[in-house]
């Protein structure tokens, strides 16, 4: 049993799509209106039938008033963190603080490759995005004297001016699996978002992978609760129970609950392209989820 | 010198990050002072600004109208190709409202600070090059195949293009020096300086080097538009350039307009007091004494028009949305969903006077074929063609409820039937269409309209209570019961012989959720199955209509036929009675029955720009029983091998209450819709005639395309026809719309 105690967090990953050219936005527009704190977006720059994620994350939150706007997850590797740091910070103090980072490592290198950026191996990669993690918080950090001052084997940023500073403490989010990458967020992430439709083993696995985090956060000298877990959900609602998260609301209450009490998951998002889905999750599901919680750590 | 450029007047807004709204709040000012666009810097390596792009994303969700630029973008702190998708993004999620503004990069030393590969000045004009290359490739969709571009300093090696920008994002570039200045003649649209860096002497040497560079490789020097950044103040009295009344810059700037050939002027300031004072006193007085045409197309897209069409004397009212086969939306509009298509020219109206003016224009080109498009659906009608004009009634999408006691909704005849249903569900009602949730409302409701709610509801023409059609001498008019009554019978059936429909008013029933199954039925004797299902089919209460599909049998495999049935009922029990029957008529293979609302079963169609290719093929007709005689040729037609995509549907029911004379779809005592499409014409045309033909009467004119004149009068029957031919010649004596089952004045009438 691992709760870390944090509220719990319930927003939508929505599929990025171009076209019809409005309806990611309507479907954010909508999940803002059921009152969810987050509308998420996947980001793959090579995908041609895809809005580009920070545009349309921009775009969405100029429309928007209360929810939370983030990359699930950010491509890194086609995005200069220094840039992303600025830009981060604007869209934060435009949006009067609704932004977080999600930022990933890569994972479609020949898309990436394609589209002109540079091919790492995984295990670059990771060192890369701790690099670039360190730019963008040292473009942020602007209590700190002197410029930016990051002289990576991945990126250089040597002698820029700090700033924007953001209107709120912007978290990074990192989706990661592996051991590396877990040990990475631990260490630098102030959030872990992976997807549960990529655990082989489903939610028992997210023992071992917690083990890893608070591992390393604890040799950084962070407590685990400084990590908030996410998690992504597929599933489906049907009258009746018919498996893990398909079923009727009060189910996935319950589901979920479990996640938040086992394995301390507080931030649900649902991979969900119908404002239905949408409603349900934000109406029922999330109140309800909440309350169960609430009872069992009181 | 001028190069012919609509005027165009622009603000450059500092893009200050404290107070973070300021420059929002200037940029809408600039739309409400009906400024034609609005354009910050970019530096990312000053933190007291905003992040160029994300301002601008915002300041688009915050507009509706004024169009957006940077003015101009640093390119080399930006990955061209990410910039590319971004561009095409904003583009389509502000409705085609960007511009770009591209620059080699300034301010080297801090650009380089901040992580960016910073070159010499000649080669960073070769990285901008290559940056242009690779925008435009990830724009350009219509090979469909994957780009390469750039090489050098940015490359894009394999990288599918797309998403497609809303309009051609045109590329304008910062240039000062003689390497850029050519660039900017070989390949951008614009030339961007700022008077301050340019002065007077610049502009006509800039323009000379521009103007040569273009020629050069082939373009005009009119492809590429002047705009130039100015500042100054308003006092009553003058001190210098720009620095005085209103009529002194009005003096001063005509002649960069009308000698320089600047078409777009934008003016650099932070002050509401000089947006306003420019707004109301300067434009008006330079839009009057530098009067300019409202559209121009650049020479690349003017050498893809096609003869015979006067693109140039196009009203200004269709001009802007119009689309030829140079502009980059062509790919998108050119085909339809099962027929490609090459037209010269795609008119896309949005307004009843639109229409009008379409169809005027359409007049004036009696010469080429005129195609009228809704959905671009079409089966038999040619709604596009070959170097012809086509009429898009696309962004006809307004819903409305007239009379919720009557259940009265007017519908855009550019909707889809599946946003019809999304539209009426939440009222609890719905509109049988077809089986499938992308076609269009504006072929389907003017021919017929056989779909899952068939029996129980009647065809989807038979909902129809008025409608406004543009006729072909441009008229506007109501057609209902009381008014044109003869129209109003003819567009039930004939829509698309006697006008354009731009919105029908329909009566539509109270549905609750459906029964929604689909099974796998047993054929193996194809003929016993099909006598019994029919058997079973008319037997059924009115609240079923299902439609059956089948393949060739293939050798090897169980032959099989797949029925899709909807019950108009919420009741399990209900609906498993009354399948029951229908199921039982031979093995059953599989199914699934789901209750759902008619809108969800309804959305079964992706939303994707059309891409069909070819010409489909297709026959039509009606039965009023599946005998063991029309089985058995049903059988050998299967048999053939000639139509790989056979369906009967259930008509009949309420759609038999209606009589034939009232209205022009006059098939009213049939059970059953038979349609078969086919790979080769002449393959299916033999087998059809020899096997179908002479067990069927008449046919469904949206499911047929044997060019044979013969099928017009199975199409109409004699009464119905003659009918017809007098109503052509009163409301289409020349016979303009003739793109789907023409029928020809009668000359009597005429
Ligand atoms: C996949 C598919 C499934 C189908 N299923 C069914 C079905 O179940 N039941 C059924 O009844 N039909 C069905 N159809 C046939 C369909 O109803 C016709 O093809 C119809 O014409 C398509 O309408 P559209 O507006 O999409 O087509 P378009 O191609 O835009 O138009 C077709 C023709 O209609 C005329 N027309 C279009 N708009 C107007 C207008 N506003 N005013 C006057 N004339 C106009 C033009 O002459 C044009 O050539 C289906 C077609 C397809 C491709």
């Amino acid at each position: 049993m691992t709760d870390y105690g944090q509220d719990l967090l319930f927003g939508t990953f929505i599929t990025p799509s171009a076209r019809p050219v409005q309806k990611a936005v309507e479907l954010a527009v909508a999940a803002d209106e059921y009152g969810l704190d987050l509308a998420t977006f996947q980001d793959h720059p090579y995908q041609p039938s895809f809005h580009d994620t920070w545009t349309l994350m921009s775009y969405v939150a100029s429309r928007t008033t209360r929810i939370k706007v983030a990359g699930n997850v950010l491509n890194l590797p086609l995005r200069e963190p220094a840039l992303l740091a600025r830009a981060a910070a604007s869209l934060d103090l435009l949006s009067g603080g609704r932004v977080e980072l999600g930022l990933g490592s890569g994972a479609f290198w020949d898309g990436i490759a394609a589209m002109g950026g540079r091919r790492l191996t995984a295990g670059q990669a990771v060192d890369a995005l701790a690099e670039g993690i360190e730019v963008i918080r040292s473009v942020w950090d602007t209590s700190s004297p002197g410029g930016v001052h990051v002289r990576g084997t991945y990126y250089t940023v040597d002698g820029a001016k700090r700033g924007p500073a953001p209107a709120h403490d912007i978290g990074i989010w990192v989706g990661a699996y592996k051991p590396r990458m877990l040990r990475l967020t631990g260490r630098l992430a102030d959030g872990w978002l992976p997807s549960l439709s990529y655990l082989p083993g489903g939610p028992s696995d997210l023992t071992e992978m917690n083990a890893h985090l608070d591992g390393a956060a604890e040799a950084a000298g962070r407590s685990p609760s400084d990590i908030r877990r996410f998690l992504n959900l597929n599933g489906s609602f049907s009258a009746e129970s018919r498996g893990f998260l398909d079923g009727p609301p009060d189910q996935w209450a319950e589901e979920l609950a479990g996640l938040t009490l086992e394995y301390g998951i507080t931030g649900f998002i649902l991979a969900a392209d119908s404002p239905a889905a949408i409603e349900l999750f934000a109406k029922e599901i999330a109140p309800a989820t909440r309350e169960l919680v609430a009872a069992e750590r009181s | 010198m001028n190069y012919g450029h609509p005027l165009e007047f622009g603000t450059f807004v500092t893009p200050g990050n404290a107070p973070p709204h300021d420059p929002v709040a200037l940029a809408k000012r600039s739309e409400e002072l009906g400024f034609d666009l609005v354009t910050f810097q970019d530096h990312p390596y000053l933190p007291a600004f905003h992040e160029m792009w994300t301002l601008l994303s915002w300041v688009a969700g915050q507009t509706s109208r004024i169009r957006l630029a940077p003015n101009v973008i640093n390119v080399p702190m930006r990955t061209p190709s990410v910039l590319a998708r971004a561009a095409a993004s904003l583009d389509l999620l502000s409705g085609g409202r960007l511009d770009l503004g591209l620059g080699a990069g300034a301010y080297r030393e801090a650009a380089a600070a901040m992580g960016a590969t910073v070159l010499p000045p000649r080669e960073s004009v070769d990285a901008l090059s290559e940056a242009i290359d690779i925008i435009r490739a990830l724009h350009d969709v219509s090979s469909g195949r994957p780009a390469r571009a750039g090489g050098t300093h940015h490359r894009i090696v394999g990288a599918q293009p797309g998403p497609a920008p809303a309009h051609h994002v045109p590329i304008w570039l910062g240039a000062l020096k003689p390497r850029m200045l050519r660039l900017t003649g070989e390949k951008a649209d614009g030339w961007l300086p700022s008077f301050r860096n340019v002065g007077r002497d610049g502009l006509v040497a800039g323009n000379k080097v521009i103007d040569e560079a273009a020629v050069a490789v082939g373009r005009e020097p009119s492809d590429i538009r002047r705009l130039l950044n100015i500042s100054g103040t308003f006092s009553a009295t003058s001190s210098g350039f720009l620095q005085g009344p209103p009529s002194q810059w009005v003096d001063e700037l005509l002649p960069l307009i009308l000698e320089d050939g600047v078409g777009t002027l934008i003016l650099a300031t932070d002050s509401p007091a000089i947006m306003e004072t420019f707004a109301s006193e300067v434009i008006p007085a330079l839009r009057a004494a530098a009067p300019a045409p409202t559209t121009f197309k650049p020479s690349g897209v003017r050498a893809k028009r096609r003869p015979g069409i006067g693109y140039d004397e196009l009203p200004a009212s269709l001009a802007s949305a119009a689309v030829e086969p140079g502009d980059v939306e062509y790919p998108l509009v050119r085909s339809n969903y099962m027929r490609g298509g090459s037209p010269g020219l795609v008119l896309r109206p949005s307004t009843d006077a639109e229409v009008a003016d379409a169809v005027a224009f359409a007049a004036r080109h009696r010469h080429l074929p005129f195609g009228v498009r809704s959905g671009g659906h079409g089966v038999s009608g040619r709604s596009t063609n070959d170097g012809g004009i086509v009429l898009d009634l696309g962004r006809f999408k307004d819903f409305e409820v007239l009379d919720t006691a009557k259940r009265l909704v007017r519908v855009g005849a550019g909707m889809r039937w599946m946003e019809v249903a999304a539209a009426l569900e939440p009222h609890g009602w719905a509109l049988t269409s077809g089986d499938y949730g992308g076609v269009g409302v504006g072929g389907l409701a003017t021919a017929g309209g056989i779909g899952f709610l068939g029996r129980k509801h009647g065809l989807t023409l038979d909902h129809i209570r008025a409608a406004t059609v543009v006729l072909a001498d441009g008229t506007i008019v109501r057609a209902s019961p009381e008014e044109h009554p003869d129209l109003f019978w003819a567009l039930r059936g004939a829509g698309a012989n006697v006008g354009v429909v731009t919105s029908f008013d329909f009566q539509v029933p109270e549905v609750g959720d459906v029964g929604w199954a689909q099974f796998v039925l047993d054929a193996s004797d194809t003929a016993q199955m099909l006598v019994k299902y029919g058997a079973a089919v008319e037997a059924a209460p009115r609240d079923v209509t299902p439609f059956l599909l089948m393949g060739a049998p293939q050798p090897g495999q169980p032959h099989f036929a797949q029925v899709m049935a909807m019950v108009d009922s919420g009741d399990p029990e209900k609906i498993i009675a009354d399948l029951t029957p229908i199921a039982s008529v031979s093995a059953l293979y599989d199914q699934n029955v789901v209750i759902a609302p008619y809108a969800a079963v309804i959305a079964n169609a992706s939303s994707e720009p059309h891409r069909g290719q070819g010409e489909p093929i297709s026959r039509s007709g009606f039965v009023r029983h599946l005998t063991p005689e029309v089985a058995a040729a049903i059988a050998r037609l299967l048999g053939s091998g000639a139509t790989p995509f056979f369906q009967i549907r259930a008509v009949g029911g309420a759609i038999s209450d209606v009589a034939d004379e009232d209205t022009a779809y006059a098939h009213r005592s049939a059970n059953f819709q038979i349609t078969a499409l086919g790979r080769n014409r002449q393959r299916l045309d033999a087998v059809w005639d020899r096997e179908m033909y002479g067990v069927t009467e008449g046919l469904y004119l949206s499911f047929e395309t044997d060019p044979r004149p013969d099928r017009l009068t199975d199409a109409f029957p004699p009464a119905t026809l003659s009918r017809l031919r007098t109503i052509k010649a009163a409301y289409d004596p020349t016979n303009l719309f003739r793109d789907n089952f023409n029928i020809a004045p009668s000359e009597s009438a005429a």
